[in-house]
């Protein structure tokens, strides 16, 4: 490859491309990063392992400038930097690709690559077709075959990642940081992937790799460090790594009892039979709940656990298969039958199909169950004023009023509202999918509480988790996912971690 | 919806905070109506208060439907052109069957189906209602000509049918009463039952609504056909009131409604307003016109008023709803 004027002015310094060092974060309420280190050599790349939660996104984002770090050090090719601003970092040489691509969809590619800064002329006025020989060189170099005058809109998202790279050489980045690349990369576009990484390695670009699959990281990276619950935990040659070590790592040995259990070990009648789903992420899923049990699914990101939660409660269409609830099939396929059968959904995403945020407490809890209020379609409000006050005073939701809107409330309380909402309708089977997402661990123990004494009510509990923690501490019995298949089902009992995880990469 | 939730218990907070979002507007109406009396004093004669009730029945019976709608978060931008052709239809099937009585039912009627049709578009096409019924709009101005290419008049000199918008029971003109009721219908619905309910359920979060059994797609389209018909009901009354059926009638009054009803503090984005604003926005429109009348000044400036008082009204509403945020 000729040495062309980009490249030779991507620098080689002699020492580390970054060195962060007693990095802390502090959230309200939560210690995102305690102290944490990470060297990038030049040339090299290095892999960032960690369960979800584990701080990785929080430290690539204090790297993209995003996050201002609250302790520690970032110097730059041995030089001091201050990352107040994407723009910052941008500047000092930093190029972050992350997982929700930054692009301006109905600009071309070229546009885009050139987006911060468009050459101009001498009148201002922008010098297009450089932009677009520039952009194809780019592509030359790199290797891949994209066409600058494309809309990025309509580019799949592997060549949409490309893009993003290739914005990295423009910009002339000595670090380059991808979040989660290959989360929704077909197989070869994956090999592609690794090609340009390896490209960008022979530049003397540094990568950060932040993945938590296992393969890639045995495939590609050079040296690999593992944070847990916002901690180092090790930096080690990927030599020195098997997968047993590395998931030993990321998950540590024991798992704090978050988890109070108080219900028996009763199971009762099958509620919830699922007879070979197949949706446009989901093949073949089948699987039985019992009422009173906690059955819990595993998988990683894009494993279809929340794919197949909207399908077997009737909120999304599915292709074939059998559902039934109660021994009752769910047809017609939609979310009204659904909840008649007594089936419902605490969503992972309560902004956006949970709550009603400009609604009171009141209207949010009894929302489900109104028609229990009503006589001759006239809500009783006394009626539903008291029975919510129930609910409010029994899950101990912090609210001043049920008149309170419920965008006030903590994550924590509209979580518990949600499932007061769907406790009032009187369930057979709830389906909690991410049940603790964006909540803090003091109502995180309250959530997991609240799930043990329904299911020892006598519901039947699925539970969609990417929390390994929280899939061990509460589930009864355990199915695992990968790309829209159940790949396993344990005991609780007999299930380990490395059992589950590697039921989840395979 | 915080009014709503007042009515069982006395909620201090929220109890204020329901005033205050009326506050504003009721304040506005207060400052028009003395500032117009002290102008000129025949503004307070019985002639001129009905007269103005008269003028605000066309638009509050509309407002109504369409302050549902924009709470389930659609808009019907078609109900003035479905105002005008609905009253030709009314005049026309009068005069040809010589039944008033069919002649009204057909105009109620025709305005539903306008409403169902939008509906249909929206909820099964998935045309964003905005763009949906512009495109019903310019249908319905272009049909009407095809349908009849003059006004309608009233053939046979029919007393009934005139009679529906210059009758009176008691000193109170039909139109008002009708509008009266419409009001307290459309009222009890939004306050005290599971429909209205769903509809701001529906209109603050969709999915939410879905989930817990709900189906938005219905209930938008029964709100879609309740516009309709009252669409249709006031067009009948324009009818009657014109004694002919006005195939121009009825532009831009699409725009008056949803400015009533944006002025009554209802959310573009659906789950939030109350009829209560609506009908106070109604009032303050109609006053402004009525005040330009009896002050005798330029008529042109009954466009240009409202529009400024849209703005301030609005901007003053927000204000009020950060200081409550505070």
């Amino acid at each position: 490859m000729p040495a062309d004027a980009a490249t030779a002015a991507v620098v080689r310094p002699a020492g580390p491309a970054l060195e962060m060092a007693g990095i802390g974060k502090r959230f309200p309420g939560v210690l995102a990063l305690e102290n944490v280190d990470l060297t990038l050599e030049p040339g090299k790349v290095h892999a960032l392992m960690g369960e979800n939660g584990a701080g990785k996104s929080t430290l690539i984002k204090i790297l993209a400038g995003v996050y201002q770090r609250d302790a520690g050090t970032v110097r730059i090719g041995g030089a001091e930097a201050d990352l107040r601003s994407p723009r910052d970092a941008l500047r000092a040489g930093i190029k972050v690709v992350f997982q929700e691509i930054a692009l301006i969809s109905e600009f071309t590619v070229a546009e885009n690559i050139f987006l911060e800064e468009y050459p101009v002329n001498g009148l201002g006025s922008i010098r297009w077709s450089t932009i677009r020989k520039e952009a194809a060189a780019l592509f030359a170099r790199l290797g891949f075959d994209v066409d600058p005058a494309a809309k990025v809109g309509q580019l799949p998202v592997s060549q949409q990642q490309m893009v993003e790279i290739a914005r990295a050489l423009a910009h002339e980045a000595r670090i380059v940081v991808m979040d989660e690349p290959t989360s929704s990369l077909t197989p070869n576009e994956v090999a592609l992937l690794f090609t340009v990484i390896r490209r960008l390695t022979g530049l003397g670009i540094a990568v950060l790799y932040v993945t938590h699959k296992l393969d890639e990281v045995f495939e590609i990276a050079d040296t690999v460090t593992v944070l847990r619950d916002g901690r180092h935990i090790s930096t080690r040659p990927i030599g020195a790594h098997t997968h047993e070590s590395l998931i030993q790592d990321m998950i540590g040995r024991k798992i704090d009892n978050l988890f109070p259990r108080e219900r028996g070990a009763a199971r009762g009648d099958v509620v919830v039979k699922v007879e070979g789903l197949s949706t446009d992420k989901l093949k073949d899923v089948s699987f039985e709940a019992k009422a009173g049990e906690v059955l819990g699914f595993f998988g990683l990101m894009g494993a279809g656990r929340t794919e197949l939660a909207k399908a077997i409660v009737g909120f999304d269409p599915i292709r074939t298969g059998r559902i039934s609830i109660g021994g009752t099939p769910l047809v017609p396929h939609n979310t009204r039958t659904g909840v008649a059968l007594g089936i419902g959904l605490l969503t992972e995403d309560r902004k956006s199909e949970g709550l009603m945020l400009e609604l009171p407490v009141l209207q949010n809890t009894s929302l489900a169950a109104l028609e229990d209020f009503a006589r001759a379609g006239f809500v009783d409000e006394g009626r539903e004023r008291s029975a919510v006050q129930q609910f409010v005073d029994r899950f101990r939701v912090k609210t001043p009023s049920l008149n309170q809107q419920i965008k006030n409330l903590s994550g924590g309380n509209q979580q518990k509202v949600l499932l007061a909402r769907w406790l009032m309708r009187g369930l057979k089977v709830i389906v909690v999918d991410e049940p603790t997402r964006g909540i803090d661990v003091g109502a995180k123990s309250e959530i997991f509480a609240l799930i043990d004494r329904l299911a020892g009510e006598g519901l039947a509990v699925i539970m969609m988790t990417s929390e390994m923690p929280e899939l061990l501490g509460l589930s009864d019995r355990i199915a695992v996912m990968a790309e829209g298949r159940i790949t396993a089902v344990m005991d609780r009992e007999g299930a380990t971690q490395e059992a589950i995880l590697n039921a989840a990469i395979a | 919806m915080s009014e709503t939730t007042q009515a069982a218990k006395p909620a201090p907070v929220l109890g204020r905070l329901a005033e205050n979002s009326q506050i504003v507007l009721l304040g506005l109406l207060v400052l028009l109506c003395i500032g117009i009396s002290l102008g000129s004093p025949q503004f307070y004669s019985v002639e001129n208060i009905i007269a103005i009730l008269r003028q605000c029945s066309l638009v509050l019976i509309v407002a109504a439907g369409m302050t549902m709608l924009l709470i389930a978060a659609e808009v019907d931008l078609s109900v003035g052109a479905s105002l005008a052709f609905s009253g030709v239809v009314a005049m026309d099937v009068t005069n040809k069957t010589g039944s008033v009585a069919l002649g009204v039912l057909a105009g109620i009627l025709f305005g539903g189906a306008v409403g169902l049709f939008n509906g249909l578009v929206v909820t099964r096409l998935r045309v964003n209602s905005l763009i949906a019924t512009i495109a019903t709009m310019m249908i319905l101005q272009g049909s009407v000509f095809l349908y009849s290419r003059e006004a309608v008049q009233n053939k046979h000199q029919q007393v009934a049918f005139t009679e529906i918008s210059t009758g009176y029971v008691g000193p109170v003109p039909i139109p008002v009463i009708i509008a009266a009721v419409v009001f307290v219908a459309a009222f009890i619905v939004l306050r005290y039952t599971t429909i209205g309910r769903y509809i701001y359920a529906v209109g603050a979060n969709q999915k939410a609504a879905r989930l817990s059994g709900i189906r938005p797609e219905r209930l938008k389209l029964l709100v879609f056909v309740v516009t309709g018909l009252l669409t249709g009901l006031a067009g009948l009354i324009l009818t009657s009131l014109m004694n002919a059926g006005q195939p121009t009638a009825g532009r831009g009054f699409e725009l008056t409604v949803i400015a009533a009803v944006i002025l009554g503090g209802t959310s573009l984005l659906g789950g939030r307003g109350t009829l209560i604003g609506t009908l106070l926005g109604v009032l303050v429109l109609k006053v402004i016109d009525n005040g330009i009348i009896i002050l005798r000044w330029d008529q042109n400036l009954q466009m240009v008023v409202p529009g400024v008082v849209i703005i301030v009204a609005t901007y003053l509403d927000l204000i009020r709803s950060r200081a409550n945020a505070r």
